[in-house]
């Protein structure tokens, strides 16, 4: 029908400076880093890449640190992950009473998440300084004795703290949102087959939350996976490197040692490896979904 | 009893999350001398001079081209993710256009590490003469922005009844005059939703601010470790402090304001994206 293809070509039309935007924004980037990557470049040649093959490749993989940033990266983020999912669960379901008056109570629980990290990051350099933190100044007057919270040995464990700290709201807001969700007259026929509190929430709500739990849990593995902020300005890359995480790992073969074609080649690594599976976990979903419905 | 026991969780909860800005809003208002001898939770002498010393400009600190900088920036990356995405949005909602390509590639933008596209986009910059330019950092933070905008926008035009554009159709009306005069006023909630998160997360941004910005342009979260700098002797952790709140408070105040349309589509976005 004429007027069904008129309609498509406005519709286009429409989307059109969307897609631009997004070509010159991500797909020119895209490109560049692909060319790069397998070129021999540096800041001298910067706009005379030589395509020397996949050396830069190599280079990266033969690289410990590499290897190093990309374990923190993955153990950062399913810890993280974890923690903030358990906490933010547990709080959700034994709090809800309460925030169910009163949703203030939930303003209060959300403040960290429109903290930037960075600042938070920077806030818990005061916050855990030797002379100027809280921290350290009351664990010496009732303990007589501190941590060194940013050294060696536990500086990987603060910063899991410092994220999970910030991040469990994120996870408290999406569950109590489902398990408000949950349509009241299943609770009730439960419990009138005299169905347990403790079996109720155990056979009944958490897998109706189930879909929630799976999705809070994906998007702060992601979130960990990639932190940068808060770990850049509490540690940098750490002792050693390690708590390089690998936007940090990239982020220092760039910028300070000027090893361009390593951090393009990691790039185009995390590039490969989080598409793939993205898409498989598209896949996975839309097979999901296409079996509920 | 539970009761309490409910309560006491809450407030050791809200304690322990909210301990940063709770240790640094203290801190700023303790006097140099005091910070030397009382670490503790309490002031004993409030004062304003960490305040006063943040509004200071020197040829090092400027905090007011701070702050300009994170407003203009947030303004460029937060109008321009909407603008892009509500025609989008309204193509692949009514239009069933790139419903499974154009839209499922963008809600994955959120979840790749933006990293990856970091350094050429560096480059990019330098050829275009962006670096270091407000305008810039505000097209990149559009970038950032987009997934969660679109992902809002389609929800809610998915929402409306189609009889609110074939009436407009019937009487003649293009697409481009039904999204202006008939779509848009009635998705202002989802508008203004999409654009508080986005000033938000481009208030709060902090990687790209710290790549492609280095004086003219710099936005606030970088500025405010620039003052973690020791100038001679140490961190002054009053002014530290001092500008940490300052650049903390307009997000947190928007968010206070407005956690209940925040709390809904944040759920929005991630149950649904």
């Amino acid at each position: 029908m004429k007027t069904q293809r008129a309609n498509t070509s406005e519709f286009k039309l429409l989307a059109t400076p969307l897609v631009l935007f997004l070509l010159l924004f991500l797909g020119f980037p895209a490109i560049v880093n692909l060319i790069y990557s397998i070129s021999d470049v540096s800041f001298e040649t910067l706009r005379q890449p030589q395509i020397t093959g996949l050396s830069n490749f190599v280079a990266v993989w033969n690289d410990n640190a590499f290897w190093q940033a990309s374990w923190f990266s993955l153990r950062f983020g399913a810890i993280t992950a974890l923690l903030e999912c358990a906490l933010g669960l547990f709080l959700a379901i034994f709090l809800s009473p309460l925030i169910e008056k009163r949703s203030w109570l939930m303003a209060i629980l959300m403040l960290p998440l429109m903290v930037a990290p960075a600042l938070v990051g920077l806030m818990y350099r005061l916050v855990l300084h030797e002379f100027a933190g809280p921290v350290p100044y009351y664990l010496w007057a009732w303990f007589g004795a501190s941590l060194s919270f940013l050294g060696p040995t536990s500086a990987f464990w603060t910063l899991i703290v410092v994220e999970t700290l910030q991040w469990t709201p994120f996870a408290l807001l999406l569950f109590y949102m489902a398990y408000r969700a949950i349509p009241t007259e299943v609770v009730e026929a439960s419990a009138m087959d005299g169905a347990r509190r403790w079996n109720l929430l155990w056979y009944i709500e958490l897998p109706l939350m189930a879909p929630t739990i799976i999705v809070a849990l994906l998007i702060r593995f992601i979130d960990g996976f990639r932190v940068f902020d808060n770990v850049y300005v509490l540690t940098g890359s750490g002792p050693g490197g390690s708590t390089a995480s690998l936007s940090i790992y990239i982020y220092e073969a760039f910028f300070k040692q000027g090893a361009i074609g390593k951090a393009v080649a990691a790039s185009v690594i995390l590039f490969a490896v989080s598409f793939a599976v993205l898409y498989g976990l598209n896949l996975f979903a839309g097979r999901r979904k296409g079996a509920l419905t | 009893m539970i009761n309490v026991l409910r309560w006491l969780v809450f407030a050791i909860a809200a304690f322990a999350m909210n301990f940063p800005i709770l240790v640094t809003l203290v801190t700023s208002f303790k006097s140099t001398r005091e910070l030397s001898t009382n670490p503790g939770l309490w002031v004993q002498a409030p004062t304003l001079d960490n305040y006063l010393a943040v509004f200071q400009v020197s040829d090092r600190l400027n905090i007011f081209l701070y702050l300009f900088n994170s407003i203009t920036v947030a303004f460029i990356g937060t109008t321009l993710a909407v603008m892009l995405a509500f025609p989008a949005a309204y193509a692949i909602a009514r239009g069933k256009l790139g419903e499974r390509t154009l839209l499922p590639f963008i809600v994955n933008l959120r979840a790749v590490p933006l990293i990856i596209f970091a350094i050429p986009l560096y480059m990019m910059f330098q050829w275009l003469a962006l670096l270091d330019t407000r305008l810039g950092l505000g097209l990149i933070l559009s970038i950032v922005n987009l997934p969660l905008a679109l992902v809002i926008l389609v929800n809610a035009i998915r929402d409306l009844p189609g009889e609110l554009d074939e009436a407009a159709l019937m009487d003649g009306a293009s697409r481009l005059q039904i999204l202006l005069r008939v779509i848009a006023p009635v998705c202002r909630p989802a508008i203004v939703t999409s654009l508080i998160f986005g000033f938000i997360t481009s208030w709060n941004e902090f990687l790209f601010g710290l790549m492609l910005t280095t004086s003219k342009a710099v936005p606030i979260t970088v500025g405010a470790s620039f003052f973690f700098a020791a100038s001679g002797g140490g961190v002054q952790w009053g002014v530290a402090s001092a500008v940490m709140v300052v650049g903390a408070l307009p997000p947190v105040l928007l968010g206070l304001i407005m956690y209940r349309q925040i709390s809904g589509s944040m759920t929005a976005g991630a149950v649904k994206g």
